[in-house]
C-alpha cells in the first residue's frame, strides 16, 4: 500500500474514532431532564424538526436567502458524495464510465456553488464580521478536497489521498464537527418545542 | 457593575463546565457563522449592523467555551478567535446579553442549524449572574421580589386595600352584594396569581378577571403572602434567586390547597413557573399549572361564561408574547377567544410563532440604560400594528402591555392596549 493512501485510511480512521466518541458523549450526556409536565407530543416534534422544520418554505435563513440555501445545499451534497467517492476508493469499487461524468459535472457546480460562499464570506461584512480563520480554513479544505475529487475522477494522483487525509485531520479541530453536532442540535429543538406544544405547528 | 476577579471568572465558567444533559454542549459546538439569522431578529432588523447578529452572541460564549475547554482554544486559540474572560469581554457579553437580546426565540425557529440561541443567550446571563455582573436595574427587581414577596415592592397592606376597593366595585358593577375578590381561602379549585403592574398600575384588569371568575361561578382566591406571577430571576439568570422565587409561590398552592394554580397574562411569569419553576425545584408539580388564556377559551368553550361579541365594533388586532406563544405554545386559545368575543379581529403579519418580539421581553423594561434601543427594536412592532388598521391591540401579557403602550405614544399609533382578560371582560353577559 502507498503512503499516501496508507496515511488517508489512518486519518480517516482518526476521524471516525472522533465522531464515535463525539456522538458517544452526545448520547451518554442525555437529553434534558426536564420535570415540567409535557404539554405536546415530543416524538412527533423531534420528527418535524428533522422535515418539515427544515423546509425551505418555514425557514427564513432559506426563503430570504434562496441563492445562499441552494448553494449551501448543493455545496453539502457534494461534500458527501465526494466522501462516499473516497469509501468506494478505499473499498477498490470502482464507478463505471457512465458516472464519471455526471458527476464530475456536480462536484464542479457542488465546488463552485462552495466558492461562492467563501466569497460572500470575505466580503460581506455581517459574514466577515463573524468569521474566524477556522471559517475560512474549513471551507477551503472541503472545496479543494471536492476539486481534487473530480480531478481523480479521471487521473490518479497522491494529492487526492493527502487532501483528503488533511480533510479527516482537521473535522475534529475545526468548526466541520457540526457535520455531527447538527443533528443533536435538531433532536434538541424538537425537544424544546415539542415538550412545550409548539411543534409540530398548530395552524 | 461589580469588579471582575480570578475568582468570579472561575465562578462563571463553572457555567461551561459542568453539562447537564447534551444541550449546552451541542448548542456550543454547533454554529457555522453562516449569519442566516440575521434577518430574524429585531435587533438586526432595526440597526443593521453586524453586531446585532445573533450568531454574535453564540459565537461570544463558544469562544469563550472553546478558549477554556477545547484543545483549540488552549493551543491555537487565534484559529477559532477563543476569547478569555477580561475586562472588555465582560463588557461586551453584558451589553449583548442584556443590552441587545429580548430572549424571544425567533432566530431559534430560522436557524440553518436549529441552535437554541436564546438559551445561549440566558447560559451567557447564568455566567455573569455567577461573577455579579448582572445590570443593577434588573437586579434591583429581583431585590425586591427577594426582600418584599413581589417585584414592585407593594406592602401587604397597600395590597389589600386596592383589592378590597376593586371587590366593591365588583359588587357594585354586578349588583351583588356576595360578589368576591376571594384572599386566602384555601381549599379552592384555582389560585390566581397576579402581575405587580396590575394593583399598582392596571387594576383593572384585575377587575375584569374577576368578573370573568364571577360569570363561571368559580371557587378562587389571590393569595396576599404570594401573588406575584413574575420571576426576573428567569432573566437575570440567577438560578438560586429564581428558585427562591418560584418555591414560594409553589409553597403557596400547597399551603392553601389549591387544585390548580393559574397563571396571570404574563408572558415570562408564566414560562417561569410553568416550565422552569419544576426544573428550578427538581420536581413534577403535583398540581396543574395553566394560564388564563386556557381558562378564559375553556370557559368559553364549555358554556360557562357567555358572551356577545356584537357588543365590541372597533377593528382588533393580536400581538403573541414571545414566552407565551413561541415559548410556550399557547397559539390557539387566545384566538379562539376573540372570534368568540369581537366583531371584527384581523392578525398582524407575521404572526403566532413567527410572530416579532414588541422589545419589551428579556427583562428589557427593567433595564432603563437600554431603553433607546428597545424603543428603536419596536418600531417594527409599530409598524405590524399600523398596517393592520385596528383600534384596539390585544395582549395576554402585562410585560407587552406596557412596552406597547410606550410604543402606542411614542409612535403615535392610536390604539388601545388591552390584556384577554379586559376585552373578555367587556363581551360577558351576566344572567
Amino acid at each position: 500500500m502507498s503512503w499516501f493512501i496508507l496515511i488517508s485510511k489512518i486519518s480517516f480512521a482518526l476521524c471516525f474514532a472522533f465522531c464515535i466518541y463525539t456522538l458517544f458523549r452526545i448520547i451518554s450526556l442525555g437529553k434534558p431532564k426536564d420535570y415540567a409536565k409535557t404539554k405536546g407530543d415530543i416524538n412527533s416534534s423531534i420528527k418535524y424538526s428533522y422535515t418539515g422544520g427544515m423546509s425551505p418554505v418555514k425557514k427564513e435563513s432559506a426563503y430570504l436567502h434562496l441563492p445562499t440555501y441552494i448553494a449551501g445545499i448543493l455545496y453539502h451534497l457534494g461534500t458527501f458524495l465526494s466522501l462516499i467517492l473516497f469509501f468506494l476508493n478505499v473499498l477498490g469499487i470502482n464507478l463505471t464510465n457512465y458516472l464519471i461524468i455526471p458527476i464530475a459535472v456536480f462536484l464542479i457546480i457542488s465546488g463552485i456553488c462552495g466558492v461562492s460562499i467563501l466569497i460572500k464570506r470575505i466580503f460581506k461584512s455581517e459574514l466577515n464580521s463573524l468569521s474566524n480563520v477556522d471559517d475560512y480554513i474549513s471551507n477551503v479544505i472541503v472545496n479543494v478536497f471536492q476539486f481534487v475529487t473530480i480531478y481523480y475522477l479521471f487521473y490518479l494522483t497522491p494529492t487526492y489521498f493527502v487532501i483528503s487525509a488533511v480533510l479527516f485531520l482537521y473535522l475534529p479541530i475545526g468548526k466541520l464537527k457540526h457535520a455531527i453536532y447538527f443533528f443533536a442540535a435538531r433532536f434538541h429543538l424538537g425537544f424544546f418545542y415539542g415538550k412545550r406544544g409548539v411543534w409540530p405547528p398548530q395552524n | 457593575m461589580a469588579e471582575l476577579t480570578e475568582k468570579n471568572i472561575n465562578k462563571g465558567l463553572t457555567i461551561l463546565e459542568n453539562f447537564k444533559d447534551s444541550k449546552l454542549l451541542t448548542n456550543l459546538n454547533s454554529c457555522v457563522h453562516c449569519g442566516l439569522c440575521a434577518e430574524s431578529c429585531v435587533y438586526y432588523l432595526t440597526f443593521k449592523e453586524p453586531y446585532f447578529v445573533p450568531a454574535k452572541k453564540v459565537d461570544l460564549i463558544s469562544s469563550i467555551y472553546k478558549r477554556y475547554f477545547t484543545f483549540i482554544g488552549k493551543y491555537v486559540p487565534f484559529l477559532a478567535n477563543t476569547k478569555e474572560i477580561n475586562d472588555e469581554t465582560a463588557k461586551e457579553m453584558v451589553d449583548l446579553f442584556f443590552g441587545a437580546c429580548t430572549m424571544c426565540g425567533r432566530c431559534n425557529l430560522h436557524c440553518s442549524i436549529g441552535i437554541d440561541i436564546a438559551y445561549l443567550v440566558r447560559t451567557g446571563r447564568m455566567m455573569l449572574a455567577q461573577m455579579n455582573l448582572i445590570p443593577a436595574s434588573i437586579q434591583s427587581t429581583v431585590d425586591s421580589s427577594i426582600k418584599t414577596g413581589n417585584n414592585m415592592g407593594i406592602t401587604t397592606e397597600e395590597f389589600v386595600d386596592t383589592i378590597k376597593w376593586l371587590e366593591d366595585e365588583l359588587q357594585d358593577e354586578m349588583n351583588d352584594k356576595h360578589a368576591r375578590i376571594p384572599l386566602n381561602d384555601s381549599n379552592v379549585n384555582i389560585l390566581y396569581t397576579l402581575n405587580p403592574r396590575e394593583p399598582k398600575f392596571f387594576p383593572l384588569s384585575i377587575s375584569a378577571m374577576a368578573k370573568i371568575f364571577y360569570a363561571a361561578k368559580e371557587s378562587w382566591t389571590i393569595s396576599t403572602k404570594m401573588y406575584d406571577v413574575t420571576n426576573y430571576g428567569f432573566f437575570t439568570g440567577n438560578v438560586d434567586e429564581a428558585t427562591v422565587i418560584s418555591k414560594r409561590l409553589y409553597e403557596e398552592v400547597i399551603n392553601l390547597d389549591a387544585k390548580e394554580l393559574i397563571l396571570a397574562e404574563c408572558g415570562h411569569g408564566s414560562r417561569a413557573f410553568r416550565w422552569e419553576a419544576p426544573n428550578y425545584l427538581k420536581k413534577e408539580f403535583d398540581f396543574d399549572s395553566n394560564t388564563s388564556v386556557e381558562l378564559i377559551a375553556e370557559y368559553i368553550k364549555t358554556g360557562r361564561i357567555k358572551v356577545d361579541k356584537t357588543k365590541l365594533k372597533l377593528r382588533v388586532t393580536l400581538h403573541d408574547p414571545c414566552n407565551l406563544v413561541r415559548n410556550g405554545g399557547i397559539l390557539k386559545e387566545q384566538r379562539y377567544i376573540l372570534d368568540q368575543v369581537v366583531s371584527e379581529f384581523v392578525e398582524m403579519t407575521p404572526h403566532g410563532i413567527d410572530n416579532y418580539c414588541c422589545g419589551g421581553g428579556g427583562g428589557q423594561l427593567a433595564m432603563s440604560e437600554y431603553n433607546e434601543r428597545r424603543m428603536k427594536i419596536g418600531e417594527r412592532k409599530a409598524e405590524q400594528i399600523r398596517n393592520t388598521n385596528a383600534k384596539i391591540v390585544v395582549t395576554p401579557c402585562h410585560n407587552c402591555v406596557d412596552q406597547l403602550m410606550q410604543l402606542n405614544s411614542f409612535y403615535k399609533l392610536n390604539v388601545q392596549i388591552k390584556t384577554l382578560a379586559e376585552i373578555v371582560a367587556d363581551a360577558i353577559i351576566i344572567d
